[in-house]
């Protein structure tokens, strides 16, 4: 087995750090205030380095790195600021789910788009009844000649107010559509911000799309009428939780580099903090957590990479958003006690850090619906 | 007539882990395993430079380094920036090199490579830091050379007006093509390679010259071209008194005031 | 290349004065000279040089060329280059050092090339050291930011040169009673000496005492995090009459200027006291500061390394000393003005 990352992936990882400690750390403060503007510039720099076209086609103006590279991205740039990593995994979701079920005209007319920056979309499933649980929703859409007319509600959507696209699945009679809903289009509203705790939504801020008596014509159809659960769940299950993991990797990692930092600097009783040994062995369980979620979550990339199918690797996604997630609520917890008095104070970071974990416990993909993902697979 | 512009760039260990490089006493050799390599920062600007240059006089950039073969990373990372062609001097004999054995190889390859309009260089390197080789090889290929250079005013494609950094303050140098010019970090901000630069620069054939290819006389090069030798390490010599005070904070601070009147320094 | 076995010295001016690094080499030069057995010489290359070429000799040199013309009033690369070498090949010396400021060390490369002989940039120290029978010039550099002092030797080229930056060498004692020899070198120079030519000089004031100039300088480093800034650190400067300066950190915090960066990366100094508070000791910011007359150090943690290269060591928290500290200064009477 070849651990090692090609020259490639290093010189992607290093380029997207640079890009993250220079360019992006020493705006995060002002990124972070209340009732920030959406940092447009941000996406226009991200597209520009080639970091949404990871992992869409050459042919549509991708470069196809690959979910690796995808990974790596999402991982340096959520260890100097989450949000934006959050912004990175929201960025790839339409995009994937056109590349993989879309018709030609819609690969040709959105993908580019995307790639470039030019406009942005977000994933819509959720609704006020559930985030997980599809069967809850009531049915929201009819047909009408070649058009559909769709009433309904999504809550909880990143970037709600500022996404151009939405991938929506909408229950209907038959089953589940996908449709691609812009925001233009007459009976689209997106407002209601959610005030939540974490920075996380603060630039990537969340909010509800309501269709009222929305006429989308059939060339918006993703796929096929009736059978949007298989484009959607994918989307959901392949790339946004595999991105989901990615966040908590980096808040992970990051969360730990912070205390170690900090107890080598330290100086209590004449000697830096680390030397004792009770605090050690808190770093050495950090340690051994961000090297455990490192290897899920280059491993499920790599899988990916090998051209595995959502469907055979529900299994892999799920444990390593579960594990990266809840290595990042417990490095954070800690590294905040391994600071002591400092742990709260926002020069460190680590509120903000902690406050994205707990948002990514339910965010893209909750944890215990993960866990019945890995139980049901270990038991089939 | 299109430029030929060449950039000397360096690898050189990663600034971070400086604290973790020894030298060995017996061999006076450098400890660097497992310390991660970048390019030596300085060496970026340069290269930002001549791709600006290139941009705006349209020519051909090469970047050119002398090291052991992992040295071939940093013409990878140049590639990804933008550069024309890579070449790494890479020999056994190049090693033990000083800057005027480094300035001479250098020299030698760009000699054979063909014409040369303008030589960039980083001002100095990380480690080492002597920034000796940038005039060293202007005076091996018969060029002038500017250092410490902040800006570059090109007037017409062979007429450049430099500024040039002194203490508190700055010369302005008028200069024509060919020359050779060391750059400061403050000249420009250079640019990330993009996911589509690095894909197609990684892996990306490097020319590599050993001795014989890279020509000059074997007596110049390496250790044996070497006028300067590392001749050991220096014990620090301190012959402080290590005094230290006793007693409560308000004690210490008058026994502190006395000493210092005592040595006679206020 | 045989050496007639003199110690030269390139006195760099600027603006009609003297660089203060050119008259600090002088101190060290001189006491090269008298091991070698040999004469102390130096070299002026400028304009209308006569009383700096008197400074020199106030200074300690015996002999001083001066290669004078208008053209050369300002630094011109080449043309200094090939006239200090010509100089250096027609006399032979055994050792020529220059300072290593912005322009020396644009000059000294190109003339060690020149004459295909070793150059050693940054020294900390320079002595004699007997290598296969002769007295050979050690250069002790730091290395990789610091961690490491290295000697260099050249064992076989000559001249033996070296750039040594300012703070590193002491003055030595001025005396109008000295005597010496003035030459002026007959000068041609040729255009192609002009192809980078230097048509301007812009200085701007530095504000505040040098830190090169300052008598006594407070250095502070990152233990001033624990007291919310560098506010203390400048009272106590301002109380000892001195100037401040800092450590990477403090330079990254905002508190000092780069340019007050004391270091292997930074700058040397070595005033009559230095005071180095809220820093450990590291060997890069030490190193910068080693040749100071006294050294006293303010650090909470007892076992720092900063403890064992000062002749006096307060253990406590910055805090609570400093506020003490000066209190006890101000009661004690005004400071002395560098």
């Amino acid at each position: 087995m070849d651990f090692s990352f090609s020259r490639a992936h290093e010189m992607v990882r290093n380029m997207v750090r640079e890009y993250a400690e220079k360019e992006v750390g020493p705006k995060v403060e002002s990124y972070s205030q209340e009732g920030d503007e959406f940092p447009y510039e941000t996406l226009k720099r991200c597209a520009e380095l080639g970091l949404i076209g990871l992992i869409i086609p050459k042919k549509y103006g991708g470069n196809e790195m690959g979910y690796l590279a995808r990974m790596i991205a999402i991982e340096e740039i959520s260890k100097v600021y989450a949000s934006l990593g959050a912004n990175l995994r929201g960025w790839g979701l339409v995009p994937y789910m056109i590349t993989v079920a879309g018709t030609e005209e819609q690969k040709q007319k959105y993908l580019p788009a995307f790639c470039k920056g030019e406009i942005q979309g977000s994933i819509a499933t959720t609704e006020a009844t559930s985030g997980s649980d599809f069967g809850s929703f009531p049915v929201s859409y009819k047909k009408d000649g070649d058009d559909y007319i769709i009433n309904c509600r999504k809550v909880m959507i990143s970037r709600a107010t500022v996404s151009d696209v939405f991938g929506m699945m909408v229950r209907g009679e038959k089953g589940y559509t996908c449709f691609l809903i812009e925001k233009r289009m007459p009976g689209v509203q997106t407002g209601h911000r959610e005030k939540l705790i974490s920075t996380l939504s603060r630039n990537s801020p969340l909010g509800d799309v309501a269709l009222t008596n929305c006429r989308v014509p059939k060339s918006q159809v993703v796929g096929e009428e009736g059978k949007g659960l298989g484009p959607a769940l994918s989307t959901i299950g392949f790339v946004g939780r595999t991105g989901g993991a990615g966040i908590c990797l980096g808040v992970a990692e990051s969360s730990f580099d912070i205390a170690v930092k900090y107890s080598k600097e330290r100086i209590v009783y004449g000697k830096p903090l680390h030397d004792l040994q009770s605090l050690k062995f808190m770093l050495a369980d950090m340690a051994v957590r961000v090297e455990c979620s490192k290897l899920l979550c280059y491993q499920v990339s790599w899988l990916q990479d090998q051209g595995k199918k959502p469907v055979e690797l529900n299994r892999e996604t799920s444990m390593s958003k579960l594990f990266a997630s809840e290595s990042a609520v417990n490095n954070t917890l800690k590294a905040i006690e391994i600071l002591g008095g400092y742990g709260t104070a926002p020069e460190f970071g680590l509120i903000q850090r902690m406050k994205t974990a707990l948002d990514m416990i339910a965010a893209a993909g909750s944890n215990n619906v993960l866990r019945r993902n890995v139980g049901d697979a270990a038991v089939a | 007539m299109p430029l030929e512009i060449f950039v000397c760039v360096k690898q050189t260990p990663h600034p971070e882990h400086f604290s973790k490089i020894s030298l060995d006493p017996a061999t006076g050799s450098i400890q660097r395993a497992g310390i991660p390599s970048v390019m030596n920062p300085l060496d970026k600007n340069a290269v930002e430079e001549a791709l600006r240059i290139r941009e705006k006089f349209s020519g051909k950039v090469t970047a050119i380094s002398m090291g052991p073969p992992q040295a071939k990373e940093v013409l990878e990372e140049a590639y990804a920036m933008g550069v024309d062609e890579g070449v790494l001097l890479c020999d056994s004999t190049f090693a033990g090199a000083d800057t005027l054995a480094t300035a001479y190889t250098l020299a030698q390859a760009i000699q054979k490579l063909g014409r040369f309009d303008l030589i960039l260089c980083g001002n100095e390197s990380i480690d080492g830091a002597t920034g000796q080789v940038g005039p060293q090889l202007a005076e091996f290929l018969g060029i002038p050379h500017i250092t410490y250079v902040t800006r570059l005013e090109f007037q017409g494609e062979r007429e450049a007006l430099a500024t040039r950094e002194i203490e508190y303050g700055y010369l302005k140098v008028k200069f024509r093509l060919p020359a050779a010019v060391t750059v400061l970090k403050s000249i420009n901000q250079y640019r990330l390679p993009t996911v589509m630069d690095i894909m197609q620069a990684a892996g990306k054939e490097v020319k590599t010259w050993n001795c014989e290819e890279t020509g000059g006389e074997k007596t110049c090069l390496g250790l044996e071209g070497s006028p300067t030798r590392v001749a050991g390490l220096v014990a620090l010599q301190t012959k402080r008194k290590r005094e230290i005070l006793k007693g409560s904070e308000e004690e210490i601070a008058r026994m502190a005031v006395k000493r210092l009147h005592e040595y006679g320094v206020i | 290349m045989q050496s007639k076995g003199e110690v030269w010295v390139w006195a760099e001016q600027r603006a009609g004065r003297l660089m203060p690094v050119s008259l600090e080499l002088l101190g060290k030069a001189k006491e090269l000279a008298g091991s070698l057995g040999t004469r102390l010489v130096g070299t002026l290359v400028g304009d209308q040089m006569d009383s700096l070429a008197q400074e020199l000799i106030d200074y300690g040199m015996e002999k001083v060329y001066l290669i004078e013309s208008q053209r050369l009033k300002l630094y011109q690369s080449e043309a200094y280059a090939r006239l200090l070498a010509e100089l250096v090949r027609q006399h032979q010396p055994e050792i020529f050092l220059l300072g290593a400021t912005a322009i020396g060390m644009d000059l000294a490369p190109r003339v060690a090339a020149k004459l295909n002989t070793g150059l050693t940039a940054h020294c900390a120290d320079l002595y004699l050291e007997e290598i296969a029978g002769k007295k050979k010039l050690i250069a002790a550099v730091p290395g990789w930011g610091g961690s490491i002092l290295v000697k260099i030797v050249c064992p076989v080229a000559n001249p033996q040169m070296a750039t040594v930056r300012s703070g590193v060498f002491e003055r030595p004692p001025k005396s109008s009673g000295n005597k010496g020899e003035i030459v002026k070198v007959s000068t041609q120079l040729r255009d192609e000496d002009f192809r980078a030519e230097t048509v301007e000089i812009v200085e701007t004031k530095p504000t505040g005492i040098l830190l090169e100039e300052a008598e006594i300088v407070v250095g502070g480093g990152w233990g001033f995090q624990s007291v919310g800034g560098f506010k203390l650190a400048e009272e106590l400067a301002e109380v000892l009459g001195g100037t401040t300066a800092g450590t990477r950190p403090a330079v990254d915090a905002g508190w000092v200027r780069e340019d007050r960066m004391i270091g292997s990366s930074g700058k040397t100094v070595a005033p009559k006291l230095f005071v180095s508070a809220g820093a450990s000791g590291a060997m890069h910011f030490t190193t910068g500061f080693l040749k100071s007359k006294v050294i006293v150090a303010i650090e909470q943690n007892a076992k720092a390394p900063i403890f064992d290269v000062a002749d006096l060591g307060i253990v406590g928290d910055l805090g609570k000393i400093l506020p003490l500290l000066i209190e006890e200064l101000k009661k004690f009477g005004p400071g002395q003005s560098a």
